[in-house]
Order: C-alpha cells, then sequence, then structure tokens
C-alpha cells in the first residue's frame, strides 16, 4: 500500500505525509517520484510516494475515517446560515473590488465571528496600516447586524491583525522606555479605540509610566508620560 | 467597474435597495459617482461620522488602483 505526498522540498512533503498519517517518518519507507527540477534554476514540486506495509494501513485508514467524521458533529463544522450569507457578501465584495480570493470562518469566540481572507491579492486587501481591511471588516459588520443581532465580525488576511497588535505592543514598550530614560512624555500616532486600548493594557503593569489619551473623535492619540512628571493631584 | 461595486454594497446595506442608482460621470483625470437612495435610507450609507461613508470610500479607491483613476463617491439627497 502507498499513498503520495507532495511538497516544496523533501522535508516538506515528508513532514506532509508525517502530519496526515500520524506515524513517525521512520517508520515508513519513501520513494521519490519527483525530485522537483525543472532545470537548472527552475523548481517545482517534490512529490514523493510513502510505502506502508498492510498493519499500518489499516491504522491510517481509521485514523483518517475518525479525523473526519470527529469535526463533523461538533458545533464548530455547523455553517449557520447567517454566517454562510456573510462569507458569500466578503466573498461577492472581493470579487467585484477586483481581488478576488476565498473566505473561511477561522474561529468562533465570545460572539465573534473570524474571517480569513486567503488570496493573492492579500496586500492590498490589507491595505496601508490595514486601511482596506478595516473598511471591509466595517461593511461585514454593518451587514452581519442585519443578518445577526449579536455577532462581531473580525476580518483578517495572511494574520495581519495579529502581527499588527505585536508590533503596537512592541512600540509602546520601546516609547515606554525611552519616556523613562530621558523624562519627556510623547506622543503617539492617533490609534482607534480597540489599538489604544492595546497600548494602555500593555504600559498598565510597566513601572515608572502612565499613558492618558488625548484628542478628540475615533481616532485619539495615546501620551506616554514619566510617572513624576504628572502634577501632583490635589486632595 | 467600479458603479456594480458601490451597488453591491449600498443594496446590502440600505431597507429598499430597488431604490439604489449610481450616475457615472467620467472624467479625463477622475470618475465621479453619484449615489441617490431612498430618503430614509441615507442615514445608513453615511452612518455615524461618515464611518459608512468613509468605508466605501476607501473601498472603491482600493480597487480603483487597478484603473488609475481617481474615484470619487458623491451622495445625494
Amino acid at each position: 500500500m502507498f499513498r503520495e505526498f507532495e511538497g516544496k522540498t523533501e522535508q516538506e512533503a515528508i513532514a506532509a505525509a508525517v502530519a496526515e498519517l500520524q506515524i513517525d517518518s521512520q517508520d515508513f519507507d519513501v520513494e521519490i517520484l519527483d525530485s522537483g527540477r525543472k532545470g537548472l534554476f527552475k523548481k517545482g514540486p517534490v512529490r514523493i510516494r510513502v510505502h506502508l506495509d498492510d498493519e499500518q494501513f489499516e491504522e491510517v485508514e481509521e485514523g483518517l475515517l475518525s479525523a473526519m467524521t470527529v469535526p463533523a458533529s461538533t458545533d464548530s463544522a455547523i455553517v449557520e446560515d447567517y454566517e454562510q450569507e456573510i462569507v458569500d457578501f466578503v466573498t461577492t465584495l472581493l470579487v467585484k473590488m477586483g481581488f478576488p480570493g476565498s473566505v473561511e470562518i477561522s474561529y468562533r469566540k465570545e460572539g465573534k465571528l473570524g474571517l480569513e481572507i486567503i488570496s493573492k491579492h492579500s496586500s492590498i486587501i490589507i491595505g496601508r496600516k490595514g486601511k482596506n481591511l478595516d473598511a471591509i471588516q466595517l461593511i461585514a459588520n454593518v451587514v452581519a447586524g442585519k443578518l445577526h443581532e449579536e455577532i462581531k465580525v473580525v476580518v483578517d488576511s495572511e494574520n495581519y491583525r495579529i502581527r499588527h497588535e505585536e508590533q503596537l505592543v512592541r512600540l509602546a514598550y520601546k516609547t515606554a522606555e525611552q519616556v523613562r530614560l530621558n523624562g519627556r512624555s510623547r506622543l503617539l500616532e492617533p490609534m482607534n479605540p480597540f489599538e489604544r486600548r492595546l497600548i494602555h493594557t500593555a504600559l498598565n503593569e510597566f513601572e515608572g509610566v502612565q499613558t492618558k489619551s488625548e484628542g478628540e473623535g475615533l481616532y485619539k492619540q495615546v501620551r506616554i508620560i514619566k510617572d513624576d512628571e504628572l502634577p501632583p493631584l490635589r486632595s | 467597474m467600479e458603479k456594480d461595486l458601490v451597488e453591491y454594497i449600498v443594496k446590502s446595506l440600505v431597507d429598499k435597495p430597488d431604490e439604489v442608482s449610481v450616475n457615472v460621470i467620467e472624467g479625463e483625470q477622475s470618475t465621479i459617482l453619484e449615489l441617490k437612495v431612498a430618503s430614509d435610507d441615507v442615514g445608513k450609507v453615511i452612518g455615524k461620522q461618515g464611518r459608512i461613508a468613509n468605508a466605501i470610500r476607501v473601498i472603491l479607491s482600493a480597487s480603483a488602483t487597478k484603473g488609475g483613476k481617481r474615484v470619487v463617491l458623491e451622495i445625494l439627497d
């Protein structure tokens, strides 16, 4: 018995086999069908064939069957009608924008529906500082609000949101360190409420500095101030 | 096509999609899209502090980067 796998390199193809079959790479024989060399510099995918004895094959079959049936019986695999409508809305929106891609539900938690856009146009779909992604998300939320009252849609692509959050927290620490060293307060760029909250929370535990928001409207700025520079509180 | 894009977004936001119309005015360097909706729906398209109108404009300009032309959205009332 054998099964075939593909990867950019031989190692990747073997890793794919190990992940799917759930057995150690030492436990099976690998035959390389296509080494991926398509010329001097061109490289195609590497194809391998994994040989298994009958006993192993049965185990694998059982494993695959249970892996396929288990998620279908849990809540997460059942797509509600309104969820499908939101997914369809975003998918069509991307097509009409001229940047087609696929939209998948990545998570559901605490009334949030996470959508992941997979597209070769992801850089423009995200936009500068996530501007386009935020606009798509806002519209998707209005549409979702019409379908289902208590759902918040989070639209992401290429893990932009988590990368951006990490970047903001790093910026917060770096700036706070500077403020603590030279004592001069620093004003960060305008940010939306969610981003500002991240900064406030990150620096809440940070000794020696305080934060406060300045400005009006949706996009306020966070100022980081050294503790003893604050005017003394009057009792 | 930008007209199609605006119509699609706006129709999914309003209560009276049949009353949505977009008039395209092609200029040399920019395209002006005049959007008309039912008077009860104007607020839904603009949103608080113009948030929704801005989001539509952001999506429009992202989409318009391919054509190289500036796209302006005007909401008529």
